[in-house]
């Protein structure tokens, strides 16, 4: 319940911001960042609706880049050989 | 910053002699870890282990029978955090046990993915009374001061039963825990601050890193801490710069602050622990749930405040036992039919140990 996903600012809109990561769109809330410090372009760490920290472009792709491969099971680690046994 | 995979390297390089039990307390990290199969990876003599990292988990029961019945027995709509949902209590079969067959048998029970959602469905539904139950880990809880902060519709009231990580962590070692290393969790430490871990260094002596969730800087955590260990060297690292800055976030921090006092909490099947909990402050008397309706919970109900019968979640959730230790793992309990709320949810141990594919050891 504590993941947060980076997402990219499209548009703010007082505390609002129109988020978009991967094809998909949120309105988040920049409450608890300091006031101005997210603008469009940037990137922000969102968890349940909120930005919780910014977080740089290179940071943001690299961490998703990261997640995709975890979801799909693509992981360049070694399984373990028998899960279990 | 090195990848995963040099980070193992480095670490099958380290003179590993004794084993070294490194804690995670973080759903999320528990996911990563066991998804990437990094167990399997690491050398032999590296043990890691699942802590308390699920507040779903240890959400009190006696809270949850408050939210069921609060939801059925008052003309409300009550919400919640998905993973609430299908969390049991302790009552016989016939009685109404999770928050999901409430809304079965009429209640108005709905799932949100964010505070702000409850304050949008209070917003739409200006007659009816909303009570948000509200549960979760400090990262979690610094969206609900937020909320607060910003002002609740007059039929908004919010059920408390946040809970902070460390005050676990410092309990178990307190009680001379068995573990020798800590992961410290990255989006805990976003909100308070990697400070709040410096006790496990300061004051017990231990290697201890903040992580992110990704397997890279994962493995970079646990590298430096086995290599703290083994050069006697101990410090709080931060292995997830990007986004754990000193102090944490200042903005959030002082909405907590401001919405919550600390006080002595209870953990499903572990007891209280002293200043674990987030409570409204008086001056937000007027939104507290447990001011607005009746107290349902009824001391005389068996086996409350503890974990189903048969299920071993809490010492699962204290790091006592691996998931499929527990008797019935994968096979009395399984998500689809789940015994704990460690199965439930997908912060809960049991939950991703089978979701990775894990399978009762016991043939
Ligand atoms: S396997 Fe099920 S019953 Fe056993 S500890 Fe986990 S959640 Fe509880």
């Amino acid at each position: 319940m504590c993941l947060g996903i980076p997402m990219q600012i499209k548009s703010v809109e007082g505390f609002i911001a129109r988020c978009e990561a991967k094809g998909v769109e949120r309105d988040v809330s920049l409450f608890m960042l300091a006031e101005g410090e997210a603008r469009p372009g940037d990137y922000v760490v969102v968890h349940v609706g909120y930005a919780i920290q910014m977080i740089t472009e290179q940071e943001a792709r690299s961490a998703w880049e990261l997640y995709d491969q975890m979801l799909s099971g693509d992981t360049s680690l070694p399984k373990e050989a028998n899960p279990g046994a | 910053m090195l990848n995963a995979h040099r980070w193992l390297e480095e670490i099958h390089r380290l003179p590993l002699r004794d084993t070294v039990r490194v804690m995670n307390v973080c759903g999320g990290h528990e996911r990563s870890i066991t998804l990437a199969g990094l167990r399997g990876a690491l050398p032999t003599q590296v043990e890691l282990i699942p802590g308390p990292g699920c507040p779903v988990c240890i959400c009190p029961e006696r809270d949850l029978y408050q939210a069921i019945q609060i939801a059925l027995s008052e003309p409300v709509t009550l919400v919640a955090f998905g993973d609430m949902l299908r969390v049991p209590v302790n009552v016989p079969r016939r009685e109404t046990r999770t928050l999901e067959q409430a809304r079965s048998r009429g209640a108005d029970v709905r799932p949100i993915a964010s505070p702000s959602e409850a304050v949008t469905i209070a917003r739409t539904e200006r007659e009816r009374d909303v009570v948000f139950f509200a549960a979760g880990f400090e990262t979690t809880m610094a969206p609900v001061a937020a909320m607060i902060e910003q002002g609740l519709p007059p039929n908004l009231s919010v059920l408390m039963s946040g809970r902070l990580t460390w005050p676990a962590v410092a309990m178990l070692l307190d009680a001379g825990a068995a573990f020798d290393a800590l992961v410290a969790p990255g989006h805990v430490a976003t909100i308070m601050g990697p400070e709040q871990w410096d006790f496990v260094v300061e004051r017990h002596h231990l290697p201890a890193a903040v992580a992110g969730f990704t397997p890279d800087s994962l493995v970079a955590a646990i590298y430096s801490v086995l290599r703290q260990k083994l050069e006697g060297k101990i410090f709080l690292d931060n292995c997830y710069p990007e986004v754990v800055r000193a102090g944490g976030n200042a903005t959030a921090r002082a909405m907590l602050a401001r919405s919550f006092k600390i006080v002595d909490a209870e953990w499903r099947g572990v007891g209280v622990i002293p200043k674990s909990g987030f409570g409204l402050r008086r001056q937000y008397s007027h939104i507290d749930a447990r001011l607005r309706f009746a107290d349902h919970v009824d001391e005389s109900r068996k086996r409350i405040g503890e974990m189903p019968q048969g299920c071993e979640c809490a010492s699962v959730v204290l790091g006592r036992i691996y998931p499929d230790q527990c008797r019935i793992f994968g096979t009395a309990c399984t998500p689809r039919n789940p015994v704990g709320p460690c199965m439930v949810s997908d912060e809960g141990a049991c939950r991703i140990w089978w979701s990775a594919g894990r399978r009762p050891t016991a043939a």
